[in-house]
């Protein structure tokens, strides 16, 4: 019935003390705000991951070179043994291996006019764009012809694209890749960041990247496309029996390549976002009870403040559960308070660090303002008593 | 009979020493009297008043306010008997200093759980009858002393209590100021209010009624006032009467 009344009350004295109120609102919205932050940067990631997890389907094998050991230690070098023909042959021998698309990843600088961009170089062939399902929003992918011409085209990855050319269309327009022109094809969509940048890159044919960019012949990954995903055990063994023969290794030496599912590699990647947030989400409870420290904190103060004002509403007729509930809505008021002001500021933070447009966490929202009611009675609560536990005579006689 | 007391005792414990505040005391007062209580300081004044005000209890005797024996109450049952039968001014006012004369006197309202609009309403008459109703809107700080007080004068008459408890009243007023307050106890006495003022002057307690003089916890005299009969015709200046 007087609750109303009572959350008047609470705002009216709040506002006497606006620096003191201000300041126990700051524990609670930074362990609010931090908690909303990682809440919906883990959201981000997440639809980033589904997206490219879509994108990739679930029967991609990633085929990448292993490690060179010296005496069984990992000295971190990577082996140059994965060549095109172990993709050629993966395809051709392997009945549940459908497509393989072999790429060499390097670091490349790239001009347009004035501009320069520090980026990577990544050839493939043409299949990389039907298995990444990574199609161009303008132009074409390069083409088989062109591959086996070692001609001098590229597709852009989007951030690429904004780097050297800003909203401009560079379909047709001359690139300058180590000094040698090359003509731009097709402009790749954005795929967005999440754990690297996949649209900061340039595509070229393989043949040309080997041959007449970089003059290796080897490859950084191999993809393989399975017929199906329920192929993987026998994809894994058809992969493994040709590259070992390839590459001729004894039963006693272990697999000079590594072979990884794309789909369970994400899950990893998602599974140490999770982690992250939980740590983070940790450091937020800490905050969250130094905010609840605070509150219980001013709650004395104010209730040590108030002794008289107490005797006075107990002589005109208010019980201890008046008192009781004007002490708590105070202190939760406060704890909502703080966390309204740390949702507006980690909205903001969002915002601007990640520039996206914001799926409100509402269920999120919900528990926060739980949260804080509850820190905030929790803290409240032993003031509150003592509040309305004072003797009536003693606190009019307060002075 | 309003208030009834039959050897009511009240002795404070200081640690290991009883301190006698009240010993013995009988009284009677009757619906519609203006009585004073005088005495020495430290007399038990106002702890006779935290008694009869149901502030606190006694410890020991009877004590029967408007017919209920309120001498062994909880805490709770109190609050409700101050909240509908009893109205305090207190010697330093004692109003909320953030809120207007309206919301001060609205405060017992909310606590007697009357709604708003006709809390509203009461407050407004109440602060009418104590001449300030072109002053609802301003704080206490914005108030002379005798405007804060008759603002806790109609803060404590707004619940239209059976019992109107003043504790020294003029003591923080000057003495015109202090006699345009005795003036609003009178008049309200007029109008039908019980009304028991303690105060250290002998001018104001002859304006009452009954005089009953108190030391060292006892009731040593009680004199009826000659000019008592004049406040049989009551309601003279249109407060409304119980
Ligand atoms: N809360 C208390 N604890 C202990 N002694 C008290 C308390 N309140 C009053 N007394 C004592 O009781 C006696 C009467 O006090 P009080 O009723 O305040 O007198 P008065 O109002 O007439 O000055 C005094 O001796 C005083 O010291
Ligand atoms: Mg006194």
């Amino acid at each position: 019935m007087i609750l109303g009344e009572n959350i008047l009350l609470a705002l009216q004295s709040l506002r006497a003390n606006p620096l003191r109120s201000f300041l126990t609102l700051v524990g609670i919205a930074v362990g609010i705000g931090a908690v909303l932050y990682v809440v919906v940067l883990g959201q981000i990631t997440e639809k980033r991951i589904k997206q490219r997890l879509e994108s990739l389907g679930s029967n991609v094998l990633l085929i990448r070179p292993g490690y060179s050991r010296m005496r069984g230690v990992r000295t971190g070098e990577s082996v140059v043994n994965l060549k095109w023909s172990d993709a050629r042959e993966i395809v051709s021998t392997s009945e549940v291996i459908a497509e393989t698309v072999p790429t060499y990843t390097a670091p490349g600088v790239a001009q347009y006019k004035d501009q320069s961009w520090n980026t990577r170089i990544t050839g493939t062939v043409p299949a990389y764009e039907a298995v990444n399902n990574d199609r161009p929003i303008e132009g074409h992918f390069f083409t088989q012809e062109e591959t086996n011409q070692r001609a001098r085209v590229c597709v852009l990855g989007a951030t690429v694209h904004e780097k050297l050319f800003g909203n401009a269309s560079p379909i047709g327009e001359p690139l300058t890749i180590k000094s040698k022109r090359y003509t731009v094809v097709g402009l790749l969509g954005a795929k967005g960041e999440s754990w690297w940048n996949p649209d900061d890159q340039i595509f070229i044919p393989l043949t040309t990247a080997q041959e007449r960019l970089f003059g290796v012949d080897h490859l950084s990954t191999i993809l393989a496309q399975m017929r199906s995903s329920r192929d993987y055990d026998e994809a894994l063994f058809d992969i493994e029996t040709i590259l070992r023969r390839n590459h001729r290794l004894q039963a006693d030496q272990d697999n000079d390549f590594r072979v990884r599912r794309q789909d369970l590699y994400l899950a990893t990647v998602q599974e140490t976002t999770k982690e992250i947030a939980n740590f983070v989400i940790l450091i937020a409870l800490v905050s969250l009870m130094v905010g609840g420290i605070g509150i219980a904190n001013v709650m004395l103060v104010s209730v040590t403040e108030r002794i008289r004002e107490i005797g006075v509403r107990r002589a005109i007729g208010a019980k201890k559960i008046h008192v009781l509930l004007q002490f708590l809505i105070e202190a939760m008021v406060l704890g909502l308070l703080g966390g309204v002001l740390g949702l507006a500021a980690g909205l903001v933070f969002i915002r601007v660090m990640t520039g996206e447009a914001l799926i409100l966490p509402w269920n999120w929202i919900g528990y926060s303002f739980a949260i804080c009611a509850g820190i905030g009675v929790a803290a409240g609560l032993y003031p509150a008593l003592r509040a309305a536990n004072r003797n009536v005579i003693e606190a009019l006689r307060y002075e | 009979m309003l208030i009834e007391m039959q050897q009511v005792e009240k002795v404070y414990r200081l640690g290991k020493i009883d301190v006698p505040a009240l010993c013995g005391i009988d009284l009677q007062i009757e619906a519609n009297e203006y009585v004073a209580v005088m005495g020495p300081s430290g007399s038990g004044k106002s702890t006779l008043m935290n008694i009869v005000g149901c502030l606190d209890s006694p410890t020991a005797g009877r004590y029967l306010l408007d017919g209920e024996n309120v001498s062994h109450l909880s805490d709770n049952q109190l609050s409700e008997i101050r909240s509908r039968k009893i109205g305090f001014v207190f010697q330093t006012f004692n109003l909320m200093p953030r809120a207007t004369a309206l919301r001060n006197v609205e405060l017992p309202l909310i606590y007697a759980g009357v709604p708003s609009g006709r809390r509203r309403q009461l407050a407004v008459q109440a602060l009418e009858k104590v001449g300030l109703s072109d002053r609802i809107k301003h704080k206490p700080s914005e108030l002379s002393g005798g405007q804060r007080q008759r603002v806790a004068i109609a803060r404590a008459l707004v619940t239209e209590p059976a019992l109107i408890l003043a504790d020294e009243p003029t003591g923080n007023l000057d003495s015109t100021t202090g006699q345009e307050i005795m003036e609003i106890l009178s008049a309200l006495h007029r109008a039908g209010n019980t009304v028991i003022l303690v105060t250290h002057e002998k001018e104001l307690a002859a304006q009452t009624g009954r005089t009953i003089g108190l030391r060292d916890g006892r009731i040593e005299t009680q004199e009826e006032a000659a000019q008592s009969a004049a406040a049989e015709q009551a309601g003279s200046i249109g407060l409304t009467p119980r």
